[in-house]
């Protein structure tokens, strides 16, 4: 309990650090934002009272802290190019981009870890080459290839979906969802090979240690010896790489969900950057950062509740 | 004499690699068609022998214009390698030789740098600098993959500090730049070799994501990400555009990621 607590401690602290960093950098970079509405030509005048009604004439601080406390209450200012707010832009987009990312995880995780299981045992066979190299493969074909692949064949050929034309989440869910198991298919590939290649690592080194010697030299099956014990010492750096996994969907779907059409954050993200939105930027930055930061901190905490050594605070 | 074993990652890789590199570097000199001259007459063609890949909406020769696309997207690749691996060697080598707070600190800053994905930073990094055009891709994505070679290198560096052969050369009062040249450098390459394959096809990835975004390389320069963005509009007339764009790129990053097998591989073998 001790150790949770730290770690979501810590976890708020990172977030503070880290939105404090990027509203610092947009402040630098972004200019001045009223004259970014008005124009060049707006007169002095008018400028300083719109200032006024943004609030930028107050200090960098005050600033800071209300732009923060928009997290909490939801107002986070207003998109330069949509002219609404930016909440209400980005939420039904996060709804999107976290089933796209939901679905690709439960995929790798459920595909990847029996696959890395039964490609170890073809470990120091002819076909361990061939296997290497699928494997290489897999995380050689770019996700924006793979999706480019299935919207001509399932998308063009078949019509099981139409690319591009992504159907509303909440009145066509089962449609929706069909267009995103593609997307999180894509997605995925990548992603689970390198899932396979580092679990069936881990259970190389873990079968080589000297108590799984002990426990063969002492009558019991390879078998067993895997899925009892060599399976539960590996857990903990399969939980970690999930987490980073959960991390790294989240930057494969930006380019992902401009292959499908899926109006999801990283669309957003990239059309905001081209046309310089930096309210919607800078709010994105914040959320993706948090994504990424969550994803480690549950990670460490799951670990934690499987692994009694690290509740007692040892190193591992 | 003990007959050496093929090591069949590292040849498969090399001559995948080999081939494709000879190509773009004849490419550069030499395509069949003008990559950018329209032909009315000659536009959607189906790859045959004249057009190998066929031609897209304006007839242009597709396969031409991937050789130019993989030029850009190689040079681009290169050069982002060469920043990330110099200065993360550079970060790497002070830091774990000397230890100290400036690690302790640049390596909580790495530890949170690396856990965002590549992709996302280099798009914030690109939106910062300015505006996209090669030279800015290559100056964010080299930003970018800095903190992966420091942290390899760090832990390389770190762990010859304490190495007899140091201690003997530091005894015979070399200096610590000349330690760390002439003493530690080439024994870290064991690591920095893979690290250098794994980067380069992270930077051929990650390129190709952020021209085919459309943040990335812009015309009159074309990279292979961005003709899979061109290819992807007319993919319905011209599918084999974007199939052979994207087979491109696919067998680089693969013949790449054979060679670091492979390295990977001699370097068991010979511990």
């Amino acid at each position: 309990m001790k150790y949770a607590l730290k770690r979501i401690l810590m976890l708020v602290l990172t977030m503070v650090i880290v939105s404090f960093l990027t509203f610092l950098a947009f402040e630098l970079i972004s200019g001045d934002p009223a004259e970014a509405k008005l124009g060049t030509e707006a007169t002095p005048e008018r400028l300083a009272a719109l200032r006024h009604e943004m609030g930028l004439d107050r200090p960098f601080p005050v600033r800071y802290v209300s732009w923060l406390a928009g997290f909490v209450s939801g107002d986070l200012g207003t998109s330069y190019n949509y002219d609404m707010p930016v909440w209400e832009l980005i939420a039904p987009k996060l709804e999107v981009t976290l089933c796209l990312c939901l679905l690709s995880f439960v995929l790798i995780t459920a595909v990847s870890i029996p696959l890395a299981i039964w490609s170890y045992r073809w470990t120091g066979t002819a076909f361990d080459a061939v296997r290497t190299a699928f494997n290489q493969l897999c995380m050689a074909v770019p996700p924006f290839f793979t999706g480019i692949l299935m919207s001509y064949f399932f998308g063009i050929v078949m019509r099981l979906f139409i690319p591009g034309d992504f159907p509303d989440l909440r009145t066509d869910f089962g449609e929706a969802v069909t267009h995103l198991f593609f997307a999180a298919i894509c997605l995925g590939i990548p992603r689970a090979a390198m899932t396979v290649r580092m679990m069936r690592s881990t259970v190389i080194g873990e079968m080589q240690k000297a108590y799984v010697r002990t426990a063969i030299s002492r009558g019991n099956d390879r078998r067993g010896v895997l899925t009892r014990h060599v399976l539960k010492n590996s857990l903990t750096s399969a939980v970690t790489f999930l987490g980073q996994t959960m991390a790294e969907l989240i930057g494969g779907s930006v380019v992902v969900e401009q292959v499908f059409g899926i109006p999801g954050l990283g669309r957003l993200l990239v059309y905001s950057i081209s046309n310089r939105d930096y309210p919607v930027v800078e709010t994105l930055v914040v959320i993706l950062a948090f994504w990424v930061v969550l994803a480690g901190t549950l990670a460490d905490l799951i670990n934690q509740r499987i692994d009694p050594r690290l509740r007692l605070g040892g190193a591992v | 004499m003990r007959k050496r074993k093929i090591n069949g990652y590292l040849l498969v890789g090399l001559i995948i690699t080999g081939a494709l590199l000879l190509m773009t570097l004849i490419g550069a000199f030499h395509t069949p068609w003008d990559p950018n001259a329209m032909s009315a007459t000659e536009k959607f063609q189906a790859p045959s022998l004249a057009h190998l890949f066929g031609t897209d909406r304006f007839g242009r020769d597709i396969f031409s214009r991937v050789l130019k696309g993989s030029g850009t997207t190689l040079a681009i690749a290169l050069a982002t390698v060469a920043i990330g691996a110099v200065v993360g060697t550079l970060v790497g080598a002070v830091t774990g030789f000397f230890g100290g707070v400036v690690d302790d600190a640049l390596m909580r800053l790495n530890d949170a740098l690396t856990a965002f994905p590549s992709i996302l930073l280099a798009l914030l990094v690109i939106s910062i600098v300015g505006p996209e055009n090669k030279y800015n891709v290559v100056l964010a994505l080299g930003i970018v993959f800095i903190p992966s070679f420091a942290r390899v290198t760090r832990t390389a560096f770190a762990g010859l500090r304490d190495a007899n052969y140091i201690t003997s050369a530091r005894l015979m009062g070399a200096s610590n730049g000349r330690i760390l040249l002439i003493h530690m450098l080439p024994n870290t390459a064991r690591v920095l070799l893979p690290a250098v394959t794994i980067g380069f096809n992270n930077a051929v990835l990650a390129e190709a994501s952020m021209s085919f975004l459309g943040i990335g390389v812009t015309p009159p320069d074309a990279s292979l990400g961005y003709l899979l963005k061109e290819a992807q509009s007319m993919l319905a007339l011209a599918p084999w555009y974007a199939l052979c764009t994207g087979t491109v790129i696919a067998l680089l990053v693969f013949g790449v990621g054979l060679i670091g097998e492979g390295l990977q591989k001699m370097d068991r073998e010979v511990a």
